[in-house]
């Protein structure tokens, strides 16, 4: 069974990305935000989201995604589990994309050292104080090479383009 | 967020659970997006703002599962263990109510006390 984890903070679009492209109304676990956060997004996912679509060999690829604070880090574990590669999605227009560019590629590094991962960079629109270049440059200075896209997650292609360029590089 | 008042008022009432239930070994409420608000143990082993978020976590997988079944909103869900169990319930639409007892044949009374509590506690959040 192919499954594709999807990561990333909060409001980078993760549930967004996953509904595009699932073939089926997704299964999601969203909650009222209690918190602060509340003032950027109504809702948060505490559990999963999971989604799957075919590929034109009628395949069919599964989604998850994870929540995205790290207080529901018990939940990275078990969502990785069996996994073929991680998308990580980030969004743009949070205060430091580069620092939670970091963050997640050391919080999933055995996971993707096992697999493999492709970067999204989403709400390019809102915010372009950071440039596609300077994503690749952080993880150049670190000595990894993935595949960096300015996807919207609300587009179907822009997801789509991801999961093929996953898959690809997992070949 | 709760109120100061709420809040101690919540802790009273797992206070109370604690004193009248033997069973219950430890207490924590919890919002639905896994902080915790209250939280109460009879001597400190357990991580209970842990228990908090993971309980958010089931409870909301509990409320997806029964929702796609459509048999409503998920009352509670109950893990029975070797060594003790623990059950989830939902105080209301936002607070979850997460209590753990390691005494044997415990369940009853763990799951009428909780109850009780659950109903007593969502007239004070009101
Ligand atoms: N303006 C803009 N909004 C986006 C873009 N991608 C996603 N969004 C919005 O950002 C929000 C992401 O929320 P959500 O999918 O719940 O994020 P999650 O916390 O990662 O699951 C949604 O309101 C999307 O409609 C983008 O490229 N541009
Ligand atoms: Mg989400």
């Amino acid at each position: 069974m192919d499954k594709i984890i999807f990561t990333g903070p909060m409001g980078a679009g993760k549930t967004t990305a996953i509904s595009s492209i699932s073939d089926i109304p997704p299964i999601s676990t969203e909650v009222r935000c209690s918190d602060d956060a509340q003032l950027r997004k109504e809702t948060t996912t505490v559990a999963m989201d999971y989604g799957y679509f075919s590929l034109d060999d009628g395949s069919r690829v599964h989604l998850y995604g994870t929540p995205g604070q790290e207080r529901f880090d018990y939940m990275w574990t078990i969502l990785t589990k069996g996994g073929i590669g991680l998308v990580l999605l980030l969004d743009n227009a949070r205060p430091d994309p580069l620092a939670d560019l970091t963050f997640y590629l050391d919080a999933f590094k055995d996971f993707i050292q096992q697999t493999g991962a492709v970067i999204g960079v989403t709400r390019m629109d809102v915010s372009n104080q950071t440039s596609l270049d300077d994503y690749r440059n952080t993880l150049f200075a670190r000595d990894q090479i993935f595949p960096v896209f300015e996807v919207d997650a609300r587009q179907p292609n822009d997801v789509k383009i991801l999961i093929h360029a996953l898959l690809a590089i997992l070949q | 967020m709760l109120s100061k008042l709420a809040t101690i008022q919540l802790e009273q009432r797992l206070s109370k659970l604690i004193e009248q239930c033997s069973a219950v070994d430890a207490a924590v409420v919890a919002t639905l997006d896994g902080y915790t608000c209250a939280m109460k143990q009879r001597s400190q082993q357990y991580p209970l703002e842990r228990l908090a978020t993971m309980g958010s976590t089931l409870m909301s997988l509990g409320d997806t599962i029964t929702a796609e079944l459509r048999l409503g909103t998920c009352d509670n869900i109950i893990s029975e263990n070797k060594n003790g169990i623990v059950a989830f319930m939902h105080i209301d639409d936002n607070l979850v109510l997460i209590t753990l007892a390691t005494q044997k044949n415990a369940l009853g009374m763990l799951l009428s006390h909780s109850r009780r509590c659950a109903e007593e506690m969502k007239k004070v959040v009101v």
